[in-house]
């Protein structure tokens, strides 16, 4: 390609970027590289193929890493109003430090969806049009009942994500899932540098369940946390007696689940969250439409060894 | 051409030129428009939240010594002012002095451990950084069963230390990066204190033979970088009305990049208050700039890697140019750094 030919390229670019009938959507989320994240991220921008087809655009904004979570959010939140965002999607990760920049966002007349973390209720706070995805308390209450209902009735939650609040909502919920069923939950806290590191969260496991032998169900917040607990409970020389359910799935959690290392994945289906926040703000920017429904549920759904050939076959049409 | 080989000669030369040429990769490659760009806040209140440690740092790293502590102590700070005034609910002044006051106290620590003992401050201030973490996490969650703390603070501290300026999104802290790079500049460059600093990174025996105060120094500017990275911590706790026992970690890195970017030696006796503010300029816009650009996110590290590798370079070939030219010659021996440096 000829430097003559970027230049027309990032001048068309600017043109159609700046055409006011199409809409520029923000979604601020997670690392691309995370693969949850990754999959909200999809959807993004399968719907956003939607609005490029208008002369619009999808924007990802995602955080360095995890250590500063609600401050950085905050900071790519003001970044899209910055850039000139037409509507913006984004999570509610700590409340306390992001609910100003929303606010912001919705001072500026800027259309917004909450997603993914949050609930209606901090749309309904914000002044948002919509919040899309699981309620986290739910979700981790799903595992805890299945769990216990299974037998395995004294479980661990393992929160790698101190102070987020959809985190500390998934252990809460387990723990409740836990308890209404005759059983005990506790919380396994890390510092928040564990997040993703699959060794230390293993490590943490493996001396947990060998301090703690009483432990027969752990709970994970993500899907590498999932199998770094599967592989902590491997090098406690627990496997079969600890039983594992967590959130999100990838191919491997799936192949695990088939052949019984895993109890079950609880899924919010990340890729909906996505799909659904730009589809709505980009038919609103474009059309004026709304969705009366509040309160866009996409989770949570059990995967266990029942159904997991059915979600296989849908991970491999594009589906899942 | 003189005056531009003497501008080539500056050690904040490279930097510029490296801020010049991210701009001009993002735009030419990356479609930005550099308007959008340049109103944007979100770099500037990055380069803010680094640079006021990048500056102490860069003094630190000219003297001959690094600290890594500082990624504890951005968290440290912010936990102490949201327990002390979020949790306990003192007046925020307490909180205020209990944020500076853990990073006084932890740079004492750094800095009488560098005099005292000939453990190099790498190893010294990588053990305080994980005692810390430690200390910041433990502590957190005896004194408030949790690891993340709201904190409402009073209309006067958020004037002060965490308010958007003029209801836009810039942060107030941007104004305080300002006056430390003028303070520092100062005394770097027209005191005898930056002599002094200069002298002690180009040689710590002679400095102290020529009747440099080397320990008192070298504790100063401990206590120095700790405490500007627990003021930093304090100041995003009150602007985001809460703390979380691990924010800031990974700036580590960032601040000793655009340190490095900014063309102080990792070795010591060679650097500039300017350098290092260009350089966390420069840091900042490749880090936050991507997201401006129509290059898809998933190549973000990728390029923020070549790019920085890119003005290390610079860096090197300018720094070479300067100490030949100044001494008309190829070869250059330690201690002619100091000459240099101090000729800025």
């Amino acid at each position: 390609m000829k430097l003559s030919n970027i230049l027309v390229a990032a001048a068309t670019a600017a043109v159609v970027g700046t055409t006011s009938m199409a809409a520029d959507i923000f979604v601020v989320g997670g690392k691309p590289d995370d693969p949850f994240w990754s999959r909200v991220k999809k959807g993004a921008e399968d719907a956003g193929r939607v609005a490029e087809a208008q002369g619009g655009s999808v924007t990802w904004l995602g955080p360095q890493n995890y250590d500063n979570l609600g401050p950085d959010a905050a900071e790519l939140i003001r970044q899209a109003i910055d850039q000139g965002a037409d509507a913006i999607v984004g999570p509610n990760w700590v409340p306390e430090a992001m609910d100003p920049a929303f606010q912001a966002v919705v001072d500026a007349g800027i259309p917004l969806v909450i997603y993914n973390a949050g609930g209606i209720e901090a749309a309904d706070r914000l002044g948002a049009m919509n919040y899309v995805g699981a309620v986290d308390y739910k979700s981790g209450y799903a595992g805890g009942e299945y769990l216990a209902k299974a037998g395995h009735t004294n479980g661990a939650c393992v929160n790698t994500l101190p102070g987020a609040a959809n985190i500390e909502a998934f252990c809460n919920g387990f723990n409740d899932g836990m308890s209404d069923n005759s059983g005990t939950g506790s919380v396994l806290q890390l510092p928040a540098t564990a997040f993703g590191d699959s060794t230390a969260v293993a490590q943490a496991v493996r001396a947990h369940l060998l301090q703690n032998p009483d432990i027969n169900a752990m709970f994970a917040i993500g899907d590498q946390d999932t199998n770094a607990t599967i592989s902590g409970i491997q090098q406690a020389g627990k496997t079969g007696s600890v039983h594992v359910c967590g959130m999100n799935f990838n191919d491997s959690i799936l192949a695990n689940i088939q052949s019984g290392t895993q109890a079950c994945a609880i899924d919010q289906q990340g890729y909906q969250q996505g799909f659904f926040a730009v589809s709505i703000l980009n038919n609103h920017v474009m059309y004026g439409t709304t969705i009366p429904t509040r309160e866009i549920l996409t989770g949570p759904g059990v995967v266990d060894a029942s159904n997991v050939d059915l979600v296989i076959a849908g991970v491999e049409a594009g589906a899942r | 051409m003189e005056m531009m080989s003497a501008l080539l000669r500056r050690p904040a030369a490279a930097s510029i030129l490296s801020l010049v040429g991210v701009l001009a990769f993002y735009v030419i490659f990356g479609g930005v428009d550099l308007g959008k760009l340049l109103n944007a806040a979100s770099w500037v209140n990055y380069a803010a939240r680094i640079g006021i440690v990048a500056i102490p740092v860069g003094l630190l790293m000219v003297s001959g010594e690094i600290d890594i502590s500082i990624g504890a102590m951005i968290p440290a700070g912010a936990m102490s002012a949201a327990i002390i005034t979020g949790y306990y609910e003192f007046p925020m002044i307490f909180g205020i002095l209990g944020a500076i006051g853990i990073g006084v106290m932890v740079g004492l620590i750094n800095g009488i451990l560098a005099v005292r003992t000939t453990v190099p401050t790498l190893i010294i201030t990588l053990a305080t950084l994980v005692a810390m973490q430690g200390v910041v996490l433990a502590g957190s969650k005896l004194l408030t069963g949790s690891a993340s703390v709201p904190l409402t603070a009073p209309g006067w501290a958020k004037t002060i230390f965490g308010q958007l300026m003029f209801g836009g999104s810039h942060q107030v802290i941007i104004v305080w990066w300002v006056i430390f790079a003028v303070v520092f500049w100062f005394v770097l460059h027209q005191t005898r204190y930056g002599n002094w600093i200069f002298a002690m990174g180009g040689d710590k025996e002679s400095a102290r033979n020529a009747g440099i105060p080397v320990n008192r120094m070298t504790i100063v500017l401990f206590v120095l970088t700790a405490t500007s990275a627990s003021f930093v911590g304090m100041c995003h706790a009150i602007l985001f009305n809460s703390a979380q026992v691990s924010g800031g970690m990974n700036d580590i890195f960032n601040i000793i990049v655009s340190v490095v970017v900014g063309g102080v030696l990792l070795t010591g006796g060679f650097g500039s208050v300017p350098g290092v503010f260009v350089g966390t300029l420069t840091f900042a816009i490749v880090i936050k700039g991507i997201d401006f650009t129509t290059i898809d996110r998933n190549w973000s590290n990728l390029i923020i890697g070549v790019m920085l590798l890119t003005a290390v370079a610079m860096n090197e070939s300018f720094r070479k140019l300067a100490l030949t030219a100044v001494l008309g010659k190829k070869e250059n021996a330690g201690d002619s750094v100091v000459a240099v440096a101090k000729n800025n």
